[in-house]
């Protein structure tokens, strides 16, 4: 049996399957609550709910929003830093970016250590990683006992060039753990060996922040499952979609930050993989924003320039981290829309939430948001709310977009079509950036989308990008919980090394990669993984000398040697062409090696079932006028998604209902149920021929 | 999908924020493919897209100063080629001439290309970013020596540098010749050109989808919508006349008056003095930026900004003034004077608008030049950085640290990290000033203290900084700030004390140590909580004598 919960912030999604037996692959959901503080109370009610035996789960994968939501409702550990003498103020100083520069009295936000936490050693090291002056440790047990005294509960370390040379940090680590062994503590280098003193330090004060709580919800949730006769293997899902053994986890518990909605896009890659599609945007279209990723070539892009309230008036807070590179903008299905005083219109960002939720819910919402344009152009059924739980108020949803189209000198058709248009384009603007800025082609890729709004925006958004398919995977509302069933064992190693490519250094660089991979499968097999388990991704970071900014370039295979070397400039080269438009003949400089070990942690697909040639009459549900914007108002087909079978295929205009969503399929594209159930639709658009990403 | 017959309100909306998001992918495409630090890090660039007839629809910049200037330029442009009908797509225009549409000094070096619709000229994509070396007396282009614009470097008085998509040689060979930095200076230029060319790319997929009479509605529209928002901010304003005096360091004196109606901000700056016989000089289109850039902040500093927002704004100066310079005066140091005309025109609005300003910050770019040998590579290294300095306290508020001055937005200090490997010296430290200054109710931010240890021979500093004999002005009773210089650390022991030096040579063992003054206090400091000032002497901020002296502390405890 395979498991995976996924906490989220109201909701605590379990999905499982069975490997074996006559059910084998059939995905199984349930829901329950998330209980905060003690989010283990909640996946043990799911549990329950599900009825499954611990005792059968082999493989219990879980994701959680327990550590963005420490960071951001401030309420993690009291943390000390110590760093090199002369740079306590680094995290106070940070980078002195100003982006709401406008503002005469802007505020920057404070660093989560104040400066009497702040304390300071005698050692230095150069860039080169030599020592210039040995680590002096005879302040630490000062620091130790002043950090008791001020109720300390997380000791940080981040010492200047220790990307370079890690035993300085090392030394600091041991005598802090000799003085103090029971304080929660972690030096920058065991998350990332990257330069950027400020921003590693920050990531090593923000892991330390939310370590002692994570360690101690982790913990219980292993000592409740044990209890329960559970006696397979507990996997945290990270950010960088992979999961990681949860003794690693409580260690660097930073590396779980963007758990979530990793998950989804890897769910994606997952599908993409199941199915035979490589190149994949992921759009999820949740309540209250709309994230979307690229996938290329089965792979997942991650990045390490994450930051958490980050925007375009804020700095936020950096984490040096791997995390899927993931698009976020706050446009979703509960998003209000609102007149300014010019009589512009605007959608979101500002979200109705579950209270008072959208004018047709009838819990008090007053401000017409995205699901109620969608009702009042007939889109969503009005009966059919949550199921049919719900009976929508269409009268105040016409009375909003009445009073709407007055402000704005417009029919209230209008206005309800001009609302999901500009969420549209929202949406639009931040596929484009995942994609077309990148120099990806979206006519080479599938709009996969899931979430409780992917369906309903997904057919008319892949018609403006010009995507030719849109996948809508069965079980898209608990997609995430989906996509943690089905990932491997994840670590990143990020080592900043800085050289010219040449014939010499490609030698050095050689040394370097052999033996981060040596070690990243050492540590791998001693966890009982085995060696043909184990894939190994090695990526690069390469600039032209004197830029600052890198682009990824993969390394080719087997002892890099001179011979691999043109072969290396020429990837850079035409990666480089690919985003910024030109070559050029200066030095290439190298900057570093990501390198990614994947461990096999022993999964199964789900099984095809047979197509039918069922005719999906079956699944009609009776006819409906739905205004589809310039597409024009038709008489749609209405089916029942949970009556679609393997092999059924139709034409639109068309929507497909089930309690939970709604699936638009535009006049003359065509809708295919594949042999796992899940949707797709060409959009008409024909594909670019080249056969792949340029 | 054909929507070019929706002549609508919701696809006009479209369109105008179409034309940010293609700003910011062309701030972003420069950013990433430029090799000089001043551009990918101090982030001293900005990019924008006008309207035929170069009005300002949307704009980029690291520096909220480039917000207003490209403009300018392009209309120079106009002026000088399209009116003649010279311009053909694909050429890419050039300008760094303060008096010649380049507004600045002749680093910020301008790339103009336009954008066609069926023929007609329908809108211009531009670019305006420092070029680190292109020239003159002084690696980087900038003496505190230079009294002619002629010594500064190049100068490009708005050429073709492309003509129909084929780059003129000639000139690319001009440039490499001159700079001391030519690969450096050529990666820029196609960073540059990178930013404008997906700008239009971008722009003409707009006109595409919607065509070109809306696209051109929705930018007309798009002015009178800045202007709208602008105006009614207007309206909210004190009105009267507003004025301040500072002292520059030498000893002259900023006088400026501020008139505020229902309908027009109206700077008077003739009373300032004459133009400056160094290159601390701004050209009146730089000027009138400073202006822009205030009337900007005091109105709607988180909304729309393009040209139609300071249609308002109104300047009067008079020629051969420091804020109205005249060939062949200098320009090399323009972002000083521009910094103290900004910050001089701020402290006039400060005490009538509370609740939009705060007490006066450090108030000087402190640029600081090092070069010198890099003791690893043996090749010469130099780099320009502007410092952060402390901002003022205002009503309610703390200023802020370690900040970059109100020229600059989201530019990034540089990593120790980072700049040790590039530039093979050691940085002892870097700290909050702990130095006396900016007491108040609220009290003013930190400046920093940074020490340089340049690890070969050969090493030298300029460094330009203002504000180093006035400090930062406190407001409605808070304590004035601290002052901005630079002392070298002698190997034998001397200190030596400066603000303003050029290419000063540095021994082996010598250590330049940059001190950023403190920000301006706000409000009476014996009003400031007990606790606030306890946790500021907690923190190492503050003696406890000093609180003592300026808190009152013991005598309140």
């Amino acid at each position: 049996m395979r498991v995976a919960t996924d906490v989220g912030g109201t909701f605590t999604d379990l999905v499982f399957f069975d490997e074996t037996g006559p059910d084998a692959g059939v995905i199984h959901t349930v829901k329950t609550d998330t209980t905060p503080p003690d989010f283990d109370l909640g996946v043990m009610d799911a549990v329950l709910k599900a009825r499954l035996a611990p005792d059968c789960i082999g493989f219990f994968a879980h994701g959680t929003t327990a550590i963005i939501n420490a960071l951001t409702e401030r309420n993690g550990a009291v943390v000390g830093l110590i760093t090199t003498k002369g740079f306590r103020d680094i995290v106070e100083i940070a980078r002195g970016n100003r982006p709401d520069f406008f503002n005469l009295r802007y505020l920057k936000p404070p660093p989560f250590v104040p400066r009497y936490l702040r304390r300071e050693v005698p050692g230095r090291l150069n860039f080169k990683g030599e020592e210039l002056t040995p680590i002096d440790l005879s302040p630490i047990p000062g620091i130790v006992a002043s950090f008791r005294e001020h109720g300390v509960e997380a000791v940080a370390i981040c010492l200047l060039h220790s990307y370079a040379n890690t035993t300085h940090e090392e030394a600091v680590l041991e005598a802090v753990c000799r003085e103090w062994p029971e304080v929660s503590v972690i030096a920058s280098h065991q998350i990332i060996r990257s330069w950027r003193e400020y921003e590693r330090c920050n990531t090593a004060i923000l892991s330390a922040y939310v370590q002692p709580t994570t360690d101690r919800y982790l913990s219980r949730l292993e000592s409740r499952l044990s209890g329960a006769g559970f006696n397979g293997r507990i996997f945290i899902m990270q950010s960088n979609g992979g999961v990681e053994n949860i003794e690693a986890a409580r260690k660097t518990p930073i590396t779980l930050v963007e758990s979530g909605p990793a998950s989804g896009v890897l769910g994606a890659a997952a599908l993409g993989r199941l199915i035979g599609e490589k190149n994949i945007i992921a759009l999820d279209i949740g309540g209250t924003t709309a994230k979307c990723s690229l996938i290329e070539n089965g792979n997942v892009h991650v990045n390490t320039s994450y930051a958490i309230e980050r925007d375009r008036f804020h700095p936020g807070y950096p984490l040096l981290v791997s995390v899927v590179d993931i698009v976020e903008i706050g446009n979703g299905g509960g998003s209000i829309v609102w007149a300014d005083e010019d009589h512009r219109l605007h959608v979101g960002p500002q979200s109705a939430g579950a209270v008072p939720g959208p004018v047709a819910y009838r819990r008090g919402g007053n401000k017409p948001t995205t699901t109620d344009a969608n009702l009042f152009l007939g889109r969503i059924n009005p009966d059919f709310l949550h199921g049919g739980e719900i009976k929508a108020d269409m009268a105040g949803v016409q009375a909003a977009f009445y009073r709407l189209g007055g402000e704005l000198g417009i029919s209230c058709s209008e206005a309800a079509r001009g609302v999901v248009r500009i969420a549209n384009n929202n949406m639009i603007n931040a596929l484009k950036l995942v994609s077309l800025n990148r120099g990806y082609d979206p006519r080479d890729f599938t709009l996969l989308a899931f979430g409780g709004g992917g369906g309903m925006h997904a057919a008319m958004l892949a018609v403006e990008l010009a995507v030719p398919r849109v996948i809508v995977p069965v079980n898209s509302g608990v997609f995430s919980a989906w996509g943690m069933l089905m990932s491997d064992l994840r670590r990143d190693y990020v080592q900043t090394y800085l050289t010219i490519l040449t014939r010499d250094s490609i030698r050095k660089i050689n040394q370097m990669v052999e033996s981060m991979e040596r070690m990243a499968i050492e540590a791998l097999v001693s966890e009982g993984i085995s060696r043909g388990g184990i894939q190994l991704q090695r990526m690069s970071n390469i600039r032209y000398y004197g830029q600052e900014h890198s682009v990824t370039v993969a390394l080719p295979a087997g002892t890099l040697d001179e011979s691999c070397l043109e072969e290396i400039v020429s990837r850079f080269k035409s990666i480089y062409e690919r985003e910024y438009s030109y070559r050029l003949d200066n030095e290439v400089e190298f900057v570093g090696v990501h390198l990614t070990a994947f461990g096999a942690v022993g999964k199964s697909m789900p099984q095809p079932m047979p197509l039918t040639d069922a005719s999906p009459r079956l699944a009609l549900k009776g006819k409906r006028s739905v205004d589809f914007d310039v597409f024009g108002i038709h008489q749609a087909d209405i089916y029942d998604r949970d009556k679609l079978q393997p092999g059924m295929r139709f034409n639109g205009a068309a929507v497909i209902e089930d309690a939970g969503s709604t699936i638009l399929v535009l006049p003359d594209q065509l809708a295919k149920i594949d042999a796992y159930r899940n949707i797709h639709i060409a959009t008409g658009n024909a594909d670019s021929g080249s056969g792949g990403p340029r | 999908v054909n929507v070019k017959a929706a002549h609508d309100p919701i696809s006009t909306e479209i369109v105008r924020n179409s034309l940010q998001a293609i700003c910011d992918e062309m701030f972003l495409a420069m950013r990433k493919t430029a090799m000089s630090p001043i551009i990918y890090e101090v982030l001293d660039y900005g990019v924008a897209i006008t309207d035929a007839h170069g009005n300002l629809t949307s704009s980029g910049a690291g520096l909220p100063g480039f917000i207003g200037m490209l403009d300018k330029s392009v209309r120079f442009i106009v002026e000088k080629f399209a009116r003649t009908g010279k311009v053909r797509p694909e050429d890419i225009f050039m300008t760094n001439d303060p008096y010649n549409g380049g507004v600045t000094h002749l680093n910020d070096v301008c790339l103009i290309l336009p954008v066609f619709a069926e023929g007609e000229l329908v809108a211009w994509t531009a670019n305006m970013a420092h070029w680190n070396d292109i020239g003159g007396i002084a690696p980087g282009s900038a003496s505190t020596d230079a009294v002619e614009i002629f010594q500064e470097a190049v100068q490009f008085p708005g050429i073709k540098l492309f003509d129909e998509g084929k780059p003129n040689e000639a000139v690319l060979e001009i440039i490499r010749g001159n700079s001391r930095l030519p690969d450096q200076m050529i990666g820029d230029m196609w960073a540059g050109i990178a930013a404008i060319r997906i700008g239009k790319q971008r722009m003409e997929g707009l006109i595409e989808k919607f065509g070109a009479g809306l696209v051109r509605a929705a930018m007309a529209g798009y002015l009178d919508y800045g202007e709208s928002v602008a105006r009614r901010a207007l309206k909210t304003l004190p009105k009267g006349v507003f004025s301040a005096t500072d002292v520059l360091d030498d000893g002259r004196v900023l006088k400026v008056a501020i008139e505020i109606t229902d309908s027009n901000f109206l700077v008077d700056l003739d009373e300032c003095p004459d133009q400056d016989s160094g290159p601390y000089n701004l050209s009146i289109d730089g000027s009138l930026t400073a202006v822009e850039l205030l009337f900007k902040c005091i109105t709607s500093p988180s909304t729309v900004c393009n040209g139609g927002t300071f249609r308002p704004v109104r300047l009067k100066c008079r020629q051969r003034s420091i804020f109205n310079a005249q060939r062949p005066a200098a320009q090399g140091m323009y972002y000083e004077a521009f910094i103290r005309l900004f910050d001089v025109l701020w402290k006039a609005l400060a005490p009538a608008i509370p609740t939009m300003t705060s007490a006066g910050h450090f108030g000087s770019i402190c640029a600081t030049i090092i070069g010198g040998l890099h003791p690893e590579t043996g090749r010469h290294y130099n780099f320009i950085e502007p410092e952060l300095g402390g901002w003022g306290a205002g009503q309610g508020i703390d200023g802020s640290s370690a900040q970059f001055s109100a020229f600059h937005g989201d530019t990034y200090i540089c990593p120790v990290e980072i700049n040790e490997a590039r530039n093979g010296l050691l940085v002892d430290q870097i700290c909050l000033n702990p130095l006396p200054g900016g007491e108040g109710t609220y009290r003013g931010g930190r400046g920093v203290q940074i020490d340089y240890r340049p690890l070969a021979r050969k090493a030298w500093v300029t460094v330009a900084f203002t504000r180093s004999r006035t400090p930062p002005w406190g407001l409605n009773g808070g304590r004035d700030g601290s002052v901005n210089y630079i002392e070298v650390l002698r190997k034998n022991g001397a200190v030596e004390r400066y603000g303003s030096a050029s290419g000063m040579e540095l021994g082996l063992g010598d250590v330049v140590r940059i001190t950023t003054g403190n920000g301006g206090g706000y409000g009476d400091p014996r009003l400031r909580p007990i606790e606030a000032v306890m946790r500021d002497v907690e923190n190492e901020l503050l003696t406890r004598d000093r609180a003592d002296e300026v808190y009152d502390l013991s005598r309140r405890m």
